[in-house]
Protein backbone atom coordinates (compact mmCIF):
# COMPACT_ATOMS: atom_id res chain seq x y z
CA UNK A 1 0.00 0.00 0.00
CA UNK A 2 1.47 3.34 -0.62
CA UNK A 3 2.42 5.27 2.15
CA UNK A 4 -0.39 7.98 3.46
CA UNK A 5 0.79 11.28 3.48
CA UNK A 6 -1.20 14.33 5.09
CA UNK A 7 -1.92 15.46 1.55
CA UNK A 8 -3.04 12.30 0.12
CA UNK A 9 -4.54 10.35 3.09
CA UNK A 10 -8.05 8.84 2.55
CA UNK A 11 -9.57 7.69 5.88
CA UNK A 12 -10.95 4.53 6.36
CA UNK A 13 -14.38 5.42 8.45
CA UNK A 14 -16.48 2.39 9.78
CA UNK A 15 -20.18 3.84 9.90
CA UNK A 16 -23.14 1.83 11.99
CA UNK A 17 -26.35 2.97 10.18
CA UNK A 18 -29.46 1.95 12.21
CA UNK A 19 -31.88 -0.09 9.85
CA UNK A 20 -34.59 2.07 9.85
CA UNK A 21 -33.82 5.56 9.87
CA UNK A 22 -29.87 6.62 8.57
CA UNK A 23 -29.68 3.46 6.19
CA UNK A 24 -32.56 4.56 4.41
CA UNK A 25 -30.94 8.16 4.30
CA UNK A 26 -27.92 6.93 3.47
CA UNK A 27 -29.69 5.02 0.91
CA UNK A 28 -31.84 7.93 -0.37
CA UNK A 29 -28.65 10.00 -0.77
CA UNK A 30 -27.62 7.35 -2.79
CA UNK A 31 -30.92 7.15 -5.33
CA UNK A 32 -31.33 10.83 -5.41
CA UNK A 33 -27.77 10.69 -6.71
CA UNK A 34 -25.89 12.69 -4.11
CA UNK A 35 -22.71 12.18 -3.75
CA UNK A 36 -20.65 12.09 -0.88
CA UNK A 37 -17.26 10.72 0.09
CA UNK A 38 -16.75 7.23 -0.29
CA UNK A 39 -14.95 6.94 2.80
CA UNK A 40 -17.47 5.41 4.89
CA UNK A 41 -17.62 1.89 4.85
CA UNK A 42 -21.24 1.21 5.89
CA UNK A 43 -22.20 -2.01 8.09
CA UNK A 44 -25.77 -1.92 9.32
CA UNK A 45 -27.55 -2.97 12.42
CA UNK A 46 -30.71 -2.95 13.53
CA UNK A 47 -30.49 0.10 15.98
CA UNK A 48 -27.53 2.16 17.30
CA UNK A 49 -28.86 0.44 20.52
CA UNK A 50 -27.04 -2.82 19.28
CA UNK A 51 -23.97 -1.28 18.57
CA UNK A 52 -21.36 -2.09 21.52
CA UNK A 53 -18.88 0.30 22.41
CA UNK A 54 -16.58 -1.70 21.58
CA UNK A 55 -16.71 -1.98 18.59
CA UNK A 56 -15.73 1.40 18.25
CA UNK A 57 -12.48 0.44 20.16
CA UNK A 58 -12.73 -2.92 17.79
CA UNK A 59 -12.50 -1.02 14.44
CA UNK A 60 -9.79 1.37 15.83
CA UNK A 61 -8.06 -1.39 16.14
CA UNK A 62 -8.30 -3.23 13.12
CA UNK A 63 -7.92 -0.54 10.58
CA UNK A 64 -10.68 2.29 10.79
CA UNK A 65 -9.17 5.58 11.41
CA UNK A 66 -12.71 7.06 11.96
CA UNK A 67 -15.89 5.75 13.08
CA UNK A 68 -19.53 7.26 13.24
CA UNK A 69 -22.35 5.36 14.99
CA UNK A 70 -26.06 7.08 13.27
CA UNK A 71 -29.37 6.43 13.82
CA UNK A 72 -33.37 7.33 14.49
CA UNK A 73 -33.61 10.93 15.81
CA UNK A 74 -34.37 10.97 19.23
CA UNK A 75 -38.00 9.78 20.26
CA UNK A 76 -38.20 8.42 16.45
CA UNK A 77 -36.49 5.46 17.63
CA UNK A 78 -38.39 1.43 15.79
CA UNK A 79 -37.77 0.54 18.96
CA UNK A 80 -38.95 3.79 21.01
CA UNK A 81 -35.35 4.10 23.42
CA UNK A 82 -32.87 2.71 21.72
CA UNK A 83 -31.16 5.40 20.70
CA UNK A 84 -31.50 7.32 24.08
CA UNK A 85 -29.35 3.78 25.46
CA UNK A 86 -26.54 4.70 22.59
CA UNK A 87 -26.51 8.56 23.50
CA UNK A 88 -25.63 7.41 26.91
CA UNK A 89 -22.70 4.64 25.67
CA UNK A 90 -21.40 6.89 23.05
CA UNK A 91 -20.79 10.28 25.42
CA UNK A 92 -18.92 7.97 27.73
CA UNK A 93 -17.02 6.12 25.20
CA UNK A 94 -15.90 8.79 23.51
CA UNK A 95 -15.22 11.17 26.40
CA UNK A 96 -12.82 8.02 27.51
CA UNK A 97 -11.38 7.80 24.58
CA UNK A 98 -10.52 11.52 24.34
CA UNK A 99 -8.89 10.74 27.72
CA UNK A 100 -6.41 8.40 26.58
CA UNK A 101 -5.58 10.27 23.56
CA UNK A 102 -7.73 9.61 20.37
CA UNK A 103 -8.92 12.51 18.94
CA UNK A 104 -12.37 13.34 19.58
CA UNK A 105 -12.95 13.73 15.78
CA UNK A 106 -12.29 9.77 15.08
CA UNK A 107 -15.35 9.08 17.09
CA UNK A 108 -18.67 10.74 15.79
CA UNK A 109 -22.56 10.11 16.62
CA UNK A 110 -25.41 11.83 14.32
CA UNK A 111 -28.88 11.57 13.94
CA UNK A 112 -30.16 10.99 9.98
CA UNK A 113 -33.65 10.40 9.26
CA UNK A 114 -34.84 8.43 6.37
CA UNK A 115 -35.48 11.18 4.78
CA UNK A 116 -32.36 12.97 5.46
CA UNK A 117 -30.36 11.95 2.11
CA UNK A 118 -28.87 15.57 2.16
CA UNK A 119 -27.94 15.28 5.61
CA UNK A 120 -26.08 12.06 5.48
CA UNK A 121 -24.21 14.11 2.34
CA UNK A 122 -23.55 17.38 5.24
CA UNK A 123 -22.93 14.46 8.07
CA UNK A 124 -20.38 12.26 5.75
CA UNK A 125 -18.36 15.23 4.50
CA UNK A 126 -18.21 17.03 8.21
CA UNK A 127 -16.56 13.67 9.45
CA UNK A 128 -14.11 12.52 6.81
CA UNK A 129 -12.91 16.35 7.08
CA UNK A 130 -12.90 16.06 10.59
CA UNK A 131 -10.59 12.58 10.52
CA UNK A 132 -8.57 14.34 7.14
CA UNK A 133 -7.51 16.52 9.71
CA UNK A 134 -5.90 14.29 12.53
CA UNK A 135 -4.56 12.02 10.25
CA UNK A 136 -4.05 8.28 10.62
CA UNK A 137 -4.80 6.53 13.33
CA UNK A 138 -1.66 5.40 14.83
CA UNK A 139 -2.31 4.86 18.57
CA UNK A 140 -3.46 1.31 19.24
CA UNK A 141 -4.17 0.21 16.05
CA UNK A 142 -3.21 -3.66 15.14
CA UNK A 143 0.21 -4.10 13.53
CA UNK A 144 0.78 -6.71 11.49
CA UNK A 145 2.90 -9.60 12.85
CA UNK A 146 5.66 -10.89 11.04
CA UNK A 147 6.42 -14.17 12.38
CA UNK B 1 -10.69 2.36 65.85
CA UNK B 2 -12.91 -0.40 65.90
CA UNK B 3 -12.58 -2.28 69.75
CA UNK B 4 -11.03 -5.93 68.57
CA UNK B 5 -13.09 -7.80 71.73
CA UNK B 6 -16.24 -5.89 70.31
CA UNK B 7 -16.08 -7.53 66.88
CA UNK B 8 -14.82 -10.88 68.05
CA UNK B 9 -18.13 -10.58 70.37
CA UNK B 10 -20.01 -9.79 67.71
CA UNK B 11 -18.50 -12.13 64.96
CA UNK B 12 -18.88 -15.29 67.81
CA UNK B 13 -22.82 -14.46 68.13
CA UNK B 14 -23.44 -14.33 64.05
CA UNK B 15 -21.83 -16.97 63.02
CA UNK B 16 -23.30 -18.84 66.32
CA UNK B 17 -26.88 -18.05 64.38
CA UNK B 18 -28.29 -20.89 62.67
CA UNK B 19 -29.06 -19.34 59.41
CA UNK B 20 -25.73 -18.34 59.09
CA UNK B 21 -23.33 -20.24 57.07
CA UNK B 22 -19.90 -18.37 56.72
CA UNK B 23 -18.19 -15.15 58.20
CA UNK B 24 -16.27 -13.18 56.16
CA UNK B 25 -13.61 -11.14 58.01
CA UNK B 26 -10.22 -9.78 58.27
CA UNK B 27 -7.44 -12.24 60.21
CA UNK B 28 -3.56 -11.20 60.69
CA UNK B 29 -1.00 -12.31 57.67
CA UNK B 30 1.72 -14.84 58.18
CA UNK B 31 3.66 -12.22 59.85
CA UNK B 32 4.21 -8.61 60.54
CA UNK B 33 0.84 -6.59 60.39
CA UNK B 34 -0.34 -7.59 56.80
CA UNK B 35 -4.15 -8.54 57.21
CA UNK B 36 -5.58 -11.54 55.28
CA UNK B 37 -9.48 -12.38 54.43
CA UNK B 38 -10.89 -15.02 56.83
CA UNK B 39 -13.06 -17.49 56.36
CA UNK B 40 -15.03 -18.13 59.63
CA UNK B 41 -17.25 -21.39 59.64
CA UNK B 42 -17.65 -22.45 63.38
CA UNK B 43 -17.54 -20.00 66.83
CA UNK B 44 -13.98 -21.23 67.30
CA UNK B 45 -12.16 -19.53 64.58
CA UNK B 46 -13.60 -16.00 65.45
CA UNK B 47 -10.69 -15.68 67.83
CA UNK B 48 -8.33 -15.03 64.93
CA UNK B 49 -10.53 -11.95 63.54
CA UNK B 50 -9.25 -8.15 63.79
CA UNK B 51 -9.59 -5.21 61.90
CA UNK B 52 -6.97 -2.91 62.04
CA UNK B 53 -5.90 -0.04 59.31
CA UNK B 54 -3.71 -3.17 57.39
CA UNK B 55 -6.98 -4.61 57.02
CA UNK B 56 -7.21 -3.41 52.51
CA UNK B 57 -9.14 -5.51 50.73
CA UNK B 58 -12.08 -5.45 50.18
CA UNK B 59 -14.20 -8.48 51.04
CA UNK B 60 -17.16 -8.08 48.92
CA UNK B 61 -15.77 -9.36 46.26
CA UNK B 62 -15.46 -13.34 47.77
CA UNK B 63 -19.42 -12.72 48.00
CA UNK B 64 -19.71 -12.90 44.20
CA UNK B 65 -16.94 -15.33 43.43
CA UNK B 66 -18.07 -18.06 45.35
CA UNK B 67 -18.22 -20.60 42.83
CA UNK B 68 -21.62 -22.78 43.12
CA UNK B 69 -21.06 -26.06 41.64
CA UNK B 70 -23.42 -28.31 40.49
CA UNK B 71 -25.28 -30.30 43.73
CA UNK B 72 -25.63 -34.04 43.31
CA UNK B 73 -29.05 -35.29 42.35
CA UNK B 74 -31.80 -34.62 45.51
CA UNK B 75 -29.52 -32.80 47.43
CA UNK B 76 -30.73 -28.99 48.81
CA UNK B 77 -28.44 -25.78 48.00
CA UNK B 78 -27.37 -24.58 51.08
CA UNK B 79 -29.05 -21.12 51.10
CA UNK B 80 -28.52 -20.03 54.49
CA UNK B 81 -26.67 -16.39 54.77
CA UNK B 82 -23.29 -15.08 54.53
CA UNK B 83 -22.22 -12.62 56.71
CA UNK B 84 -19.01 -10.16 55.50
CA UNK B 85 -17.26 -7.31 57.45
CA UNK B 86 -17.32 -4.19 55.46
CA UNK B 87 -15.62 -1.04 55.77
CA UNK B 88 -17.40 1.98 54.35
CA UNK B 89 -16.09 1.62 50.53
CA UNK B 90 -16.55 -1.90 50.82
CA UNK B 91 -20.34 -1.23 51.47
CA UNK B 92 -20.85 0.41 48.33
CA UNK B 93 -19.78 -2.68 46.81
CA UNK B 94 -22.57 -5.02 48.35
CA UNK B 95 -24.76 -2.07 47.60
CA UNK B 96 -23.91 -1.50 43.71
CA UNK B 97 -24.27 -5.50 43.63
CA UNK B 98 -27.67 -5.50 44.98
CA UNK B 99 -28.26 -3.21 42.47
CA UNK B 100 -27.54 -5.25 39.99
CA UNK B 101 -29.31 -8.46 41.44
CA UNK B 102 -26.43 -10.64 42.20
CA UNK B 103 -27.97 -11.53 45.56
CA UNK B 104 -31.13 -10.46 47.50
CA UNK B 105 -30.47 -8.10 50.73
CA UNK B 106 -31.08 -10.94 52.68
CA UNK B 107 -28.72 -13.35 52.00
CA UNK B 108 -26.21 -11.39 53.78
CA UNK B 109 -25.61 -10.47 57.12
CA UNK B 110 -23.45 -7.00 56.94
CA UNK B 111 -21.23 -6.01 59.80
CA UNK B 112 -20.56 -2.68 59.50
CA UNK B 113 -17.14 -1.35 60.22
CA UNK B 114 -16.92 2.54 60.01
CA UNK B 115 -13.49 3.29 59.15
CA UNK B 116 -10.87 6.15 59.08
CA UNK B 117 -8.76 5.20 56.60
CA UNK B 118 -6.43 2.03 55.69
CA UNK B 119 -2.65 2.81 55.21
CA UNK B 120 -0.90 2.25 51.72
CA UNK B 121 1.36 -0.66 51.78
CA UNK B 122 3.65 0.26 50.00
CA UNK B 123 4.03 4.04 51.49
CA UNK B 124 5.01 2.23 54.59
CA UNK B 125 7.06 -0.24 53.15
CA UNK B 126 9.07 2.75 51.80
CA UNK B 127 9.17 4.83 54.68
CA UNK B 128 10.06 1.82 57.16
CA UNK B 129 11.92 -0.94 54.52
CA UNK B 130 11.12 -4.10 55.85
CA UNK B 131 8.30 -3.40 58.70
CA UNK B 132 5.50 -5.37 57.29
CA UNK B 133 7.17 -8.75 58.07
CA UNK B 134 7.40 -7.47 61.21
CA UNK B 135 5.25 -5.41 63.46
CA UNK B 136 1.99 -3.85 64.13
CA UNK B 137 -0.01 -0.88 63.38
CA UNK B 138 -2.70 1.13 65.16
CA UNK B 139 -4.76 4.20 64.50
CA UNK B 140 -4.60 6.61 67.41
CA UNK B 141 -6.50 9.96 66.49
CA UNK B 142 -4.50 11.42 63.72
CA UNK B 143 -1.66 9.13 63.97
CA UNK B 144 -0.95 5.84 63.01
CA UNK B 145 1.10 4.16 65.65
CA UNK B 146 3.65 1.67 64.00
CA UNK B 147 5.50 -0.38 66.64
CA UNK B 148 8.32 -2.89 64.92
CA UNK B 149 12.07 -4.54 66.52
CA UNK B 150 10.87 -2.55 70.36
CA UNK B 151 10.16 0.78 68.44
CA UNK B 152 7.62 2.70 68.55
CA UNK B 153 6.93 5.04 65.48
CA UNK B 154 4.07 7.60 65.63
CA UNK B 155 3.18 8.72 61.96
CA UNK B 156 0.83 11.47 60.80
CA UNK B 157 -2.44 9.72 59.15
CA UNK B 158 -1.61 11.67 55.90
CA UNK B 159 1.54 10.09 55.16
CA UNK B 160 0.42 6.91 55.24
CA UNK B 161 -2.93 6.70 53.88
CA UNK B 162 -4.47 4.62 50.97
CA UNK B 163 -4.99 7.27 48.22
CA UNK B 164 -8.99 5.91 47.92
CA UNK B 165 -9.37 6.95 51.80
CA UNK B 166 -8.05 10.13 50.98
CA UNK B 167 -10.74 11.12 48.74
CA UNK B 168 -13.51 9.19 51.01
CA UNK B 169 -16.80 10.20 50.57
CA UNK B 170 -18.59 7.46 52.60
CA UNK B 171 -16.23 6.09 55.76
CA UNK B 172 -19.15 4.98 57.02
CA UNK B 173 -20.70 1.66 55.36
CA UNK B 174 -24.17 2.66 53.80
CA UNK B 175 -25.74 -0.52 54.52
CA UNK B 176 -25.42 -2.89 57.39
CA UNK B 177 -27.55 -5.11 59.96
CA UNK B 178 -24.92 -4.42 63.01
CA UNK B 179 -22.58 -1.66 62.86
CA UNK B 180 -19.19 -2.67 65.37
CA UNK B 181 -18.21 1.24 66.07
CA UNK B 182 -19.55 4.70 66.32
CA UNK B 183 -20.47 6.61 62.76
CA UNK B 184 -17.18 8.61 61.27
CA UNK B 185 -18.30 11.69 60.29
CA UNK B 186 -16.88 12.29 55.98
CA UNK B 187 -13.21 13.90 56.79
CA UNK B 188 -12.30 13.81 53.18
CA UNK B 189 -13.34 15.48 49.85
CA UNK B 190 -13.17 14.38 46.53
CA UNK B 191 -12.50 17.23 43.71
CA UNK B 192 -11.02 15.02 41.02
CA UNK B 193 -7.86 17.04 41.38
CA UNK B 194 -6.03 13.95 40.54
CA UNK B 195 -7.22 13.34 36.94
CA UNK B 196 -7.70 17.23 36.39
CA UNK B 197 -4.14 17.52 35.41
CA UNK B 198 -4.18 14.61 32.75
CA UNK B 199 -7.33 15.74 31.54
CA UNK B 200 -5.85 19.41 30.42
CA UNK B 201 -2.78 18.05 28.24
CA UNK B 202 -3.14 17.30 24.60
CA UNK B 203 -4.20 14.34 22.69
CA UNK B 204 -0.22 13.18 21.96
CA UNK B 205 0.61 13.91 25.47
CA UNK B 206 -2.01 11.78 27.02
CA UNK B 207 -1.73 8.96 24.68
CA UNK B 208 2.25 8.98 25.38
CA UNK B 209 1.04 8.79 29.04
CA UNK B 210 -1.01 5.78 28.54
CA UNK B 211 1.23 4.24 26.09
CA UNK B 212 3.72 3.93 28.38
CA UNK B 213 1.51 2.88 31.52
CA UNK B 214 0.12 0.22 28.87
CA UNK B 215 2.81 -1.30 27.57
CA UNK B 216 3.93 -2.57 31.10
CA UNK B 217 1.09 -4.54 31.41
CA UNK B 218 1.38 -8.23 31.82
CA UNK B 219 -2.36 -9.09 31.44
CA UNK B 220 -3.01 -10.84 34.40
CA UNK B 221 -6.29 -10.08 35.01
CA UNK B 222 -5.01 -9.51 38.73
CA UNK B 223 -7.40 -6.21 38.37
CA UNK B 224 -10.17 -8.37 36.90
CA UNK B 225 -9.75 -10.65 39.23
CA UNK B 226 -10.11 -8.66 42.48
CA UNK B 227 -13.00 -6.25 40.95
CA UNK B 228 -15.84 -6.88 43.08
CA UNK B 229 -17.74 -5.66 40.09
CA UNK B 230 -16.05 -7.87 37.55
CA UNK B 231 -17.88 -11.04 38.26
CA UNK B 232 -19.46 -11.92 34.92
CA UNK B 233 -19.67 -15.80 34.73
CA UNK B 234 -18.84 -15.23 30.83
CA UNK B 235 -16.26 -12.50 30.74
CA UNK B 236 -15.48 -11.08 27.24
CA UNK B 237 -11.58 -11.64 27.92
CA UNK B 238 -11.77 -15.21 28.59
CA UNK B 239 -14.53 -15.78 25.70
CA UNK B 240 -13.47 -17.15 22.65
CA UNK B 241 -16.08 -16.86 20.65
CA UNK B 242 -15.89 -14.09 19.23
CA UNK B 243 -12.33 -12.75 20.24
CA UNK B 244 -12.69 -9.36 21.65
CA UNK B 245 -9.05 -8.61 22.10
CA UNK B 246 -5.91 -11.27 21.08
CA UNK B 247 -4.10 -12.96 24.52
CA UNK B 248 -1.00 -11.53 22.89
CA UNK B 249 0.68 -8.60 24.97
CA UNK B 250 1.08 -5.94 23.32
CA UNK B 251 0.22 -1.99 22.85
CA UNK B 252 -2.57 -2.69 20.83
CA UNK B 253 -4.15 -5.81 22.40
CA UNK B 254 -3.16 -3.95 26.05
CA UNK B 255 -4.74 -1.01 25.19
CA UNK B 256 -7.79 -2.85 23.89
CA UNK B 257 -8.45 -4.93 27.08
CA UNK B 258 -7.88 -1.86 29.23
CA UNK B 259 -10.35 0.00 27.83
CA UNK B 260 -13.11 -2.69 27.62
CA UNK B 261 -12.21 -3.11 31.61
CA UNK B 262 -12.75 0.42 32.45
CA UNK B 263 -16.20 0.85 30.23
CA UNK B 264 -17.28 -2.53 31.75
CA UNK B 265 -17.18 -0.65 35.16
CA UNK B 266 -18.73 3.04 33.75
CA UNK B 267 -21.11 3.77 36.39
CA UNK B 268 -20.45 1.04 38.46
CA UNK B 269 -17.15 1.54 39.81
CA UNK B 270 -17.46 1.91 43.31
CA UNK B 271 -13.83 3.43 44.11
CA UNK B 272 -12.51 1.11 46.24
CA UNK B 273 -9.30 1.10 44.42
CA UNK B 274 -8.14 -3.15 44.87
CA UNK B 275 -7.20 -2.99 40.91
CA UNK B 276 -4.11 -0.52 41.25
CA UNK B 277 -3.74 -2.28 44.79
CA UNK B 278 -2.74 -5.52 42.94
CA UNK B 279 -1.78 -3.94 39.66
CA UNK B 280 1.83 -5.85 40.12
CA UNK B 281 3.24 -3.28 37.50
CA UNK B 282 1.62 0.06 38.98
CA UNK B 283 -0.20 0.66 36.15
CA UNK B 284 -2.41 3.58 37.52
CA UNK B 285 -5.97 1.90 36.90
CA UNK B 286 -7.59 4.08 39.12
CA UNK B 287 -7.26 7.08 36.75
CA UNK B 288 -9.17 5.08 34.36
CA UNK B 289 -11.99 4.28 36.43
CA UNK B 290 -12.17 7.74 38.17
CA UNK B 291 -12.02 9.25 34.27
CA UNK B 292 -15.87 7.57 33.92
CA UNK B 293 -16.76 8.23 37.35
CA UNK B 294 -16.28 11.99 36.88
CA UNK B 295 -18.09 11.71 33.73
CA UNK B 296 -21.17 9.64 34.93
CA UNK B 297 -21.22 12.10 37.98
CA UNK B 298 -21.01 15.63 35.55
CA UNK B 299 -23.16 14.13 32.92
CA UNK B 300 -25.95 12.33 34.86
CA UNK B 301 -25.57 13.36 38.56
CA UNK B 302 -24.79 9.67 39.06
CA UNK B 303 -22.91 8.35 41.54
CA UNK B 304 -22.76 3.99 41.82
CA UNK B 305 -23.07 2.24 45.21
CA UNK B 306 -25.62 4.59 46.94
CA UNK B 307 -28.74 2.96 47.11
CA UNK B 308 -29.82 -0.11 46.39
CA UNK B 309 -33.24 1.46 44.95
CA UNK B 310 -30.79 2.84 42.11
CA UNK B 311 -30.91 1.54 38.43
CA UNK B 312 -28.09 1.15 36.67
CA UNK B 313 -26.34 3.96 34.89
CA UNK B 314 -26.59 1.99 31.45
CA UNK B 315 -29.80 0.65 31.62
CA UNK B 316 -31.36 3.65 31.89
CA UNK B 317 -32.01 6.78 30.27
CA UNK B 318 -33.04 10.52 30.04
CA UNK B 319 -34.89 12.20 27.15
CA UNK B 320 -32.54 15.44 28.43
CA UNK B 321 -29.42 14.14 28.59
CA UNK B 322 -26.97 15.76 26.72
CA UNK B 323 -25.93 15.34 23.26
CA UNK B 324 -23.96 18.31 22.35
CA UNK B 325 -21.28 16.63 20.25
CA UNK B 326 -23.81 14.88 18.09
CA UNK B 327 -24.18 15.75 14.68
Amino acid sequence: MAENTRETFEPNIVAFLCNWCSYAGADLAGTSRIHYPSNVKVVRVMCTGRVNPLFVMNALQQGADGVLVSGCHPGDCHYMQGNYYARRRFTLMRRFLEYLGVEPARVRMSWVSASEGSKWKEVVEEVVEGVKAVGPMDQFKRRQLNW
Amino acid sequence: MVDQAKLREVAREVISREDVRLLIGYRPGTYGFRARPAFVESAEQVEELVFTPACVSNLASYLVLEEKPPLPRGAEPDNRKVAVMVKGCDSRALVQQMVEKAYERDHLVVLGIPCSGVVDMARVEARFPGVLSAGSIIREGDDFVLSFDGKTEKVPAAELLADKCKRCRYPTPLVSDIMLDDEVERFAEDDFSDIAELEGKSVEEKWAYWAEKFSRCIRCYSCRNVCPMCYCEDCILDRLKPVWMRRSVDISENTAFHISRAYHLAGRCIQCGECARVCPVDIPLMELNRKFYKDVEELYDYEPGLSTEATPLLSTFSVEDREDFIL
